[in-house]
């Protein structure tokens, strides 16, 4: 997905001579192209997380456009308080592009994990919270909101899902409507889980790929049912959770430190969230409701 | 003490005491500092973003009684509206907001963040091909915060000649640590570095002209509580306090006495 940011940027780049970007030593190599092309408009800042995105808060405040990029845990936990303040408290807009999220860097460890960043970001006023599944869903979403002049997280992943759809900032997808009792709800990339999972049951399944502002419309035309939400992250949950008066679950992360290594597809499994898991605890619950 | 200088620590005992608000010695060290910039840089009080303005951002948050005083006495706005601060409904909260007060360009309070902004202003500025200058005012207890010295890192490795930092030197260190020798620290940051006497308005007026190839730092010398001989011997006592009645009168004499 790093590779369509690249793309997607050097082409809005071409139209848009406001766009700055302010990495944290990552992607550097990858955007050689644009780092050549705009001399003044790429910095590498190096390893100083809260200052990318204070810097990225003044560049903003001077009407142009920042994409501030590094590591998830790092930009967003380490960073929380400058999104807070110079960012969404004073309304200096601008995007935020994390790589790495939940468990792409699955054999670096706890540290390297992150998966309460779209969490603690949508408590913030002002900003917008998106995580893309899919490459395409990742161009289309950047395109529309980039330049709203708000603060906008994008959550980029390494592994994303196969699935084609038509995506809208602030719409969620309806991807099966059986007209179950049963709704099975993700977002992101684990899409690719879940549909597999899921498509061949007497299951609805809803697709989100914006967490903040979440599609409450769509949600209120399933709350008669259970709704089941599987996810590798926090953030979603509680998005559906705040309607009220809905029968929710949630599987994904659980109460203690992941400090396992190896692969994505690993810990999903230990997590209970890879595809046997998810059809497992899916085929359960229609069973139990038939 | 300059007249004017005398006025803007009247207001901010007075302003003080009625509102029981207001981290008073912070904000009298700085009164020079203030005084001296608003003097020289670019800028309109009528209208306060007129688009050439050189832009200053208070990192230094508590310190905003001291500057909401400085602004009226530019004529930005009545001074009278500053009585009401930190009320509920008040324009004018103990640390500023850009939305309610004009001529504040960035909303600080938290320490370490203003000085980020700040070089992410210059920097844009820069990009913009523009000749306006961004001036910041850290405090030396908010240089306890490991963002302040990421931001001075940036800023020297860009190069941000547009960029000054103001260092308030005022020794509040024992509420924070000490830093030690700051104008060695900042020269090895790579910072263009000069240190003056905090409350010595043309010295501070030659310093903020002057440019240089990089980021400059300019260490102010200065006292915390000075003009008040009551604030310099009780720093703990006075650090987030208001006068009374009683005390507001005593202060107020101590300010017609020689500066301390």
């Amino acid at each position: 997905m790093r590779k369509q940011f690249k793309k997607t940027v050097m082409d809005l780049a071409l139209k848009n001579d406001k766009i700055v970007l302010i990495f944290g030593d990552v992607s550097v190599y990858l955007f050689k192209d644009f780092s050549e092309k705009y001399p003044d408009r790429f910095y590498n800042m190096g390893i100083c997380e809260n200052t990318l995105v204070s810097v990225g808060a003044g560049v903003s405040s001077r009407g142009l456009i920042p994409f501030i990029h590094t590591i998830a845990p790092f930009i967003t936990e380490r960073s929380f308080e400058q999104i807070k303040l110079d960012m969404c408290y004073n309304n200096f807009g601008g995007n935020i592009v994390s790589c790495g999220a939940s468990f792409d860097y699955a054999w670096d460890g706890a540290t390297h994990h992150c998966y309460t960043d779209l969490a603690i970001l949508r408590t913030l006023p002002n900003i917008e919270v998106i995580q893309p599944g899919s490459c395409k869903e990742l161009d289309v979403l950047l395109r529309s909101q980039y330049d709203n002049g708000k603060p906008t997280y994008f959550r980029l992943s390494d592994h994303p899902h196969n699935i084609d759809m038509e995506v809208e900032f602030g719409k969620g997808v309806v991807l099966k409507d059986a007209g179950a009792d049963i709704t099975v709800v993700t977002a992101g990339p684990l899409l690719g889980n879940v549909w597999e999972a899921c498509s061949d049951l007497p299951v609805n399944v809803l697709y989100f790929h914006t967490i903040k502002p979440v599609d409450k419309e769509l949600i209120q035309r399933y709350k008669d049912t259970k709704i089941m939400v599987f996810h590798d992250a926090f953030g979603l949950y509680e998005a559906i959770c705040e309607l009220g008066e809905l029968s929710v679950s949630r599987y994904g992360i659980p109460d203690e430190f992941c400090s396992w290594y190896g692969t994505l597809a690993e810990i999903r499994e230990k997590i209970g969230i890879d595809v046997k898991s998810i059809r497992d605890v899916v085929k359960r619950s229609t069973k139990k409701r038939s | 003490m300059i007249p004017e200088c005398k006025r803007i620590r009247e207001n901010i005992l007075k302003i003080s005491n009625k509102s029981g608000h207001g981290h008073i010695p912070t904000c009298f060290s700085v009164v020079e500092v203030l005084y001296a910039l608003y003097s020289i840089i670019k800028c309109d009080p009528k209208d306060p973003l007129y688009k050439n303005r050189d832009i200053f951002v208070l990192s230094k948050g508590h310190a905003a009684l001291a500057l909401y005083c400085i602004l009226a006495q530019f004529g930005y706005f009545d001074i009278k509206k500053v009585y009401s601060l930190g009320s509920f409904m008040s324009d004018f909260g103990c640390h500023a907001d850009r939305f309610k007060v004009p001529g504040i360009e960035v909303s600080t309070g938290s320490l370490g963040h203003g000085i980020g902004v700040a070089t992410g202003m210059a920097l844009a500025l820069r990009i913009q091909k523009s000749q306006r200058h961004v001036y910041t005012l850290i405090g030396d207890g908010e240089a306890n915060e490991g963002a302040v010295w990421e931001a001075i890192m940036v800023a020297s490795d860009l190069r941000l000649s547009n960029l000054t930092v103001i260092y308030d030197n005022n020794r509040s260190h024992p509420r924070g640590l000490q830093i030690q020798k700051p104008v060695e620290i900042f020269k090895g940051f790579g910072c263009d570095v000069a240190e003056v006497p905090g409350h010595d308005i043309a010295v501070l007026q030659q310093e903020f002209k002057k440019r240089a190839d990089t980021v400059r730092v300019v260490v102010a010398n200065s006292k915390k509580g000075f003009g008040c001989k009551t604030f310099i011997d009780n720093q703990y006592e006075w650090h987030r306090k208001s006068p009374t009645d009683n005390e507001l009168e005593i202060l107020m004499r101590e300010l017609d006495e020689k500066a301390v």
